[in-house]
């Protein structure tokens, strides 16, 4: 069966390889490191953390993504 | 002379940190005063200058002032009994939580999108009991009602379009800016009326972990 990841509240199949880390899904998403805060199945990652923090099937993330002004 | 009204006597016992006190924090800090929300903790590295009155709450003859004594002066201004505890200081993931020990919320008020991301990703991981309502795409002019309020967690609130960064052509005005601070404000508000006696029963002596 597909792969999938749950992310903000949306199902994604990757077929039969997950992005191995939480970086490798941000690179595919095209999302910059530097301006979004992760959870993964409930807890946050700190950014430094986020090379390390390896992705299992129908894990569930949620990415809070920051763009400049205020 | 008479004492301001107070119109919520149980937000005296609120504790709010302002993280940034450009655009944002100048005009959250603002309201919340208006509000008489017993102690505002205020933190920032700058001072005002020239280029900031567009939009942010200080004055032309404040220039060149750090922001946090002319937000002391301009809030004293409109509550002289108000409690405010300023930082000159750049804020980082090691002093966030010293600085605003005590907090019951923190508005999230840079302008840089790293800078957003650090402070949020240090109160949710770090200062467990506090919560954190932050904004993000507030740039450009119009469309007012593209910002909106989401709660995204307990501790996380999210304001604005989540698009509309600052860039070349796109500058930050008055308006937008300003409805995104209400946007905060009122939040803040919100959640204190709902939650801070249950936060004051969960917390007793506040502290964060």
């Amino acid at each position: 069966m597909d792969k999938r990841l749950k992310i903000n509240g949306q199902i994604r199949d990757f077929g039969d390889q997950l992005p191995p880390t939480l970086s490798e899904l941000l690179k595919l998403l095209h999302i910059d490191q530097a301006t979004v805060v992760a959870e993964v199945d409930g807890r946050i990652i700190p950014r430094t953390a986020f090379g390390q923090t390896e992705l299992k099937d129908d894990a569930v993330i949620e990415l809070v993504r920051f763009v400049g002004g205020g | 002379m008479a004492k301001m009204p107070c119109p919520f006597f149980e937000l005296r016992n609120a504790v709010v940190g302002i993280a940034g006190l450009g655009g944002l924090g100048s005009n959250v800090a603002a309201a919340l005063t208006r509000l008489r929300v017993g102690k505002l903790i205020l933190a920032d590295f700058d001072a005002v200058e020239e280029s900031n009155l567009n939009r942010q709450n200080y004055f032309h003859d404040q220039v060149g002032i750090h922001k946090v004594d002319a937000s002391i002066e301009n809030l004293r201004r409109i509550d002289p009994d108000a409690n405010l505890v300023g930082y000159k200081i750049r804020l980082n993931p090691d002093n966030i939580p010293q600085v605003f020990a005590g907090a019951h919320i923190i508005a999230e008020c840079f302008d840089r999108a790293d800078q957003k991301q650090m402070i949020v990703e240090t109160v949710l991981s770090k200062m467990k009991k506090t919560i954190v309502v932050t904004v993000s795409g507030l740039a450009g002019f119009g469309r007012s009602n593209e910002i909106t309020t989401t709660r995204l967690s307990p501790r996380l609130v999210f304001i604005g379009d989540g698009v509309s960064g600052t860039g070349p052509g796109v500058p930050l005005t008055a308006g937008r800016v300003g409805i995104a601070a209400y946007h905060q404000a009122n939040a803040i508000t919100e959640i204190l009326l709902n939650e801070l006696n249950f936060m004051l029963l969960r917390g007793g002596t506040w502290t964060n972990d």
